[in-house]
């Protein structure tokens, strides 16, 4: 039972860093916050992909280097991701600076009654 | 002595400050987030030209008080910024070009290079900096580097290949040159989306929607 | 010419690229470039439709890498069709977007790259490829959304982008379970390996389930469907009607391509489980989305519950999974496309003339604006399901689909949706053209408030109108006194009547722009039998 664990750590990891994800982007109220909780639910899937593409002793994919290789692909997927997610990050953050100079206020219950007296 | 008489942004006003609390006070305020309550830290005549370029271009009554700007003025920070800033846009070239065989490739080497105007952002001054980079300089990276990219894809199918068909150049190793000038116009245009947003969200107000490609 | 199908991901992105470079050196020449760029996309997406009805799908590889270590693109019937509505609906709205849209250059360079990435979703052959171009629709579509005036498009785009990234995370999620189980990331071959690796593995299991989770975020099925009201909302109103004819359409697009070319019908066969997870979606939006789009005031929220409702309908038409169901869900993706984004620019446009953007304030408006009444009307019952119209066409494919597949419930629900869909609309076009105008409605001027105006270069039509709740407040009664909430807009009197048009708000293009949004809903009706005809090979080739 340890064993079966302590071989998968690193999965139960990361399905902890998406529910940590997730959990901080309901449970905040701070919008930025928010996107930060967002970024460790991205995290969480990302080290789930690397943890699924090592292998042990493994060289970079050239024809030069000694025999297990790695391969690229998850890598170049994972390098994806991760830009993918600056990119959104990067937006959301622009999308908060306009909502505080519109309202003031990055708490999410002050913007929902400011909103509603609107 | 930090002292430097070539240097345009400093201030006579620095000269008295006392290096033994440079530090405090400096880290102080950077590390606070703008949004919280202004605090009794003296505001050098950079910084309140900051805040009051930010209030007029942006300010309205819905902010409740005045956010200190991101910017305070350092001349340990400015010195190291001076020397190191160089360095540091090598490696970012470095880190692009060798992608291939080591760790690295465009979008790291973009953002190592999009580093550098930060720094220097933080450094000497977020309105300077953006003053000298101009407002064209970040779209027109990013233009550049999606129409090289672009060009290298339909150039090889105006040559009678498949889109993206490095082999139809006919240049000895064409693969491994075009990939490489992608990863070139890659890092081009995250060095200039990060520069672009940088000055976006600091200068705190609209306009922060967009060319956000 | 096969290679067009990169060519035309690349031209949008052409246009963006320089409607950005444009816009250093001159401003206001977003527009002309757009439509440029528009223009050569719905030639290309037609000869490359007339090309694939033809001669059968195309495959294409990118960069000569051969297909399961490269890239491949791959356009069949259902691809050609989602590319050709793209490119129609996004020039249709350029058209309305002259007049009425944002007008910086930036604008248009994020409206390109949407189209850039609708079209990329559609013609891609290769899952990992498929979320790349998601999140560039995404990225697109949240800062279209937030293109508006003040804040609520901020806070709704805000909104759309958390929960949007979410249902892309898990898309990516359930792409990573399917490359651990089989270790390749092309379609067709998944297809394979995933039978070979078996239809009872947990692995498959875990990545179906995942990946039609995000996609049910994208297409906003009913319990994942929280940023859809705010974000068709708060947008702009060409932006709501882009994004509601076409996000969601190409995700309800992507949802049919994962289900039945990388999972196939073997798959929803083995598993009852996935079946059922399907209707349960579908039955729950159709219900829910109509009932609580019963309640709303605001017209464009009203429209985006019916999107819930009506993409119920597609979804339960993949769960069904026969040749008449996916069929009809096809005619009726293109279908609600036309008349989901006309209703949106029907909205806008009755807006700009009227300021009317609530239920109440439609009321009399067959007097006062005749043509946006009409229209409206027209697509209303469209929506509905009024026979020759492509609602009805659609619909009853899906319902055929599932009385022979003898999904009971189903049946009887989407039979149900059209009394559901009449109850929302008939209050609405009751109003319009069974109720007397209200009385001076004073200073209910042409308030294009959360629509029309881009940031940062003056305001679209004039001087910048009252929000949302100050023309509520004046038009609610028969209040004669304009207060001082500065609703007394350019140029329209005070205490005028019933004849309150702005008419210098309102352009021909966006007029006709409507007026063509309305009979192509009844024309693709007609038209819809013969469409049915040329799909078939596709779709049989799909549920092999």
């Amino acid at each position: 039972m340890i064993e079966a664990v302590a071989d998968r750590v690193y999965y139960l990891v990361a399905i902890l860093l998406l529910g940590i994800g997730t959990y901080m982007m309901i449970g905040n109220r701070n919008l930025v916050k928010k996107v930060i909780g967002m970024n460790v639910f991205q995290t969480g899937i990302f080290l789930f992909l690397i943890v699924t593409a090592y292998v042990t002793d493994a060289s970079p994919p050239l024809l030069t280097a000694p025999e297990p290789h790695v391969s690229p692909l998850p890598h170049v997927l994972i390098l994806t991701a991760i830009v993918v997610g600056v990119s959104l990050t990067a937006v959301a953050l622009g999308l908060i600076v306009r909502i505080y100079d519109e309202y003031g206020t990055l708490d999410e219950d002050a913007i929902r009654e400011l909103v509603a007296d609107e | 002595m930090t002292d430097d008489t070539t240097d345009p942004t400093t201030d006579d006003g620095e000269q008295d400050r006392p290096t033994s609390g440079e530090p405090q006070e400096s880290a102080d305020p950077v590390a606070e987030k703008p949004r919280e309550s202004v605090d009794s830290v003296a505001e050098e005549p950079r910084e309140s030209v900051d805040s009051v370029a930010e209030e007029s271009a942006g300010g309205d009554e819905l902010v409740a008080e005045e956010p200190p700007g991101p910017y305070v003025e350092s001349p340990i920070i400015m010195a190291t910024v001076r020397i190191i800033t160089p360095f540091v846009f090598t490696l970012g070239l470095f880190v692009m070009f060798h992608g291939a065989d080591s760790s690295g490739g465009g979008f790291q080497g973009g953002v190592i290079v999009g580093t550098v105007v930060l720094m220097l952002g933080i450094a000497f001054g977020i309105e300077v900096t953006r003053e000298w980079i101009g407002p064209r300089l970040p779209v027109g990276l990013v233009a550049v580097g999606v129409l090289v990219f672009l060009t290298i894809g339909v150039g090889s199918v105006l040559l009678g290949g498949d889109f993206l068909e490095y082999e139809e150049y006919g240049i000895h190793h064409a693969s491994k040159y075009g990939i490489e000038l992608v990863e070139l116009a890659i890092g081009l245009i995250v060095a200039g989306i990060v520069t672009g947003l940088f000055f976006v969200i600091a200068g705190g107000m609209a306009d922060s929607e967009g060319d956000l490609a | 010419m096969s290679d067009l199908v990169p060519l035309l991901v690349a031209v949008p992105i052409f246009g963006s690229i320089f409607a950005l470079l444009a816009g250093l050196v001159r401003s206001r020449t977003g527009w002309p470039l757009a439509v440029l760029a528009a223009g050569v996309q719905v030639a290309g997406a037609l000869v490359l439709a007339v090309d694939v009805f033809d001669d059968g799908p195309i495959r294409y590889v990118v960069g000569g890498f051969t297909a399961p270590f490269g890239i491949e693109l791959v356009v069949d019937g259902l691809s050609a069709t989602m590319v050709v509505l793209v490119a129609v609906v996004a020039l249709g709205v350029l058209a309305y977007a002259r007049a009425a849209g944002p007008r910086s250059n930036a604008f248009y360079a994020t409206y390109l790259l949407l189209v850039a990435g609708l079209t990329g979703m559609s013609v891609t052959g290769d899952v990992f490829n498929m979320y790349v171009f998601l999140e560039i629709t995404g990225l697109a579509a949240y800062a279209l959304v937030a293109s508006g005036d003040g804040g609520r498009p901020a806070l709704a785009a805000l909104k759309y982008l958390l929960v949007g990234t979410v249902g892309a995370s898990l898309f990516l999620l359930g792409i990573a379970y399917a490359y651990v189980a089989t270790g390749t990331l092309n379609m067709a071959d998944l297809a394979t390996q995933l039978e070979a690796v078996g239809y009872d593995s947990p692995l498959v299991w875990a990545s179906f389930g995942l990946l039609v989770s995000g996609l049910f975020v994208k297409i906003a099925v009913f319990p994942l469907h929280t940023w859809q009201p705010d974000a068709y909302a708060g947008a702009p109103d060409s932006v709501s009607a882009l994004i509601s004819a076409l996000v969601s359409t190409v995700a309800a697009y992507a949802l049919i391509r994962i289900v039945f070319s990388v999972f196939t019908v073997d798959f929803l066969a083995a598993n009852d489980i996935a079946q059922t997870v399907l209707v349960a979606g579908a039955v729950a939006s159709i219900v829910f989305g109509s009932v609580i789009a019963v309640s709303q005031r605001d017209l464009k929220r009203m429209l985006a519950y019916s999107s819930v409702s009506q993409f119920g309908l597609v979804v339960g038409a993949v769960a069904v999974a026969n040749d008449t169901a996916l069929t009809g869900a096809m005619i009726h993706l293109v279908g609600h496309g036309v008349m989901k984004g006309g209703l949106f620019l029907t909205c806008g446009l009755i807006a700009a003339a009227t300021g009317a953007r609530t239920v109440d304030e439609y009321a009399g408006l067959a007097e006062r604006f005749p043509v946006g009444a009409g229209a409206f009307g027209v697509l209303a019952l469209a929506m509905v399901g009024i026979p020759p119209a492509v609602g009805f066409v659609g619909k009853w494919y899906v319902a055929l689909g599932a009385v022979e597949a003898e999904a009971w419930p189903l049946a009887v629900v989407i039979f149900a949706s059209t009394l559901l869909t009449l109850a929302y609309f008939a209050r609405v076009i009751e109003r319009i053209y069974f109720r007397d105008p209200p009385e001076a409605s004073a200073g209910s001027g042409p308030a294009d408030s959360p629509s029309g105006s881009e940031p940062g270069q003056g305001s679209a039509a004039g001087t910048d109108p009252g929000e949302d709740a100050a023309t509520g407040v004046a038009t609610d009664g028969a209040g004669v006194d304009t207060d001082g909430t500065g609703t007394d807009t350019d140029g329209t009197s005070v205490l005028a009547g019933t004849d309150d048009v702005d008419a210098s708000a309102v352009s021909t293009g966006m007029v006709l722009t409507v007026v063509a949004a309305a009979v192509l809903s009844v024309a693709l009706g007609v038209a819809a039998f013969e469409y049915g005809q040329l799909l078939e090979p596709t779709i049989e080739r799909l549920l092999a």
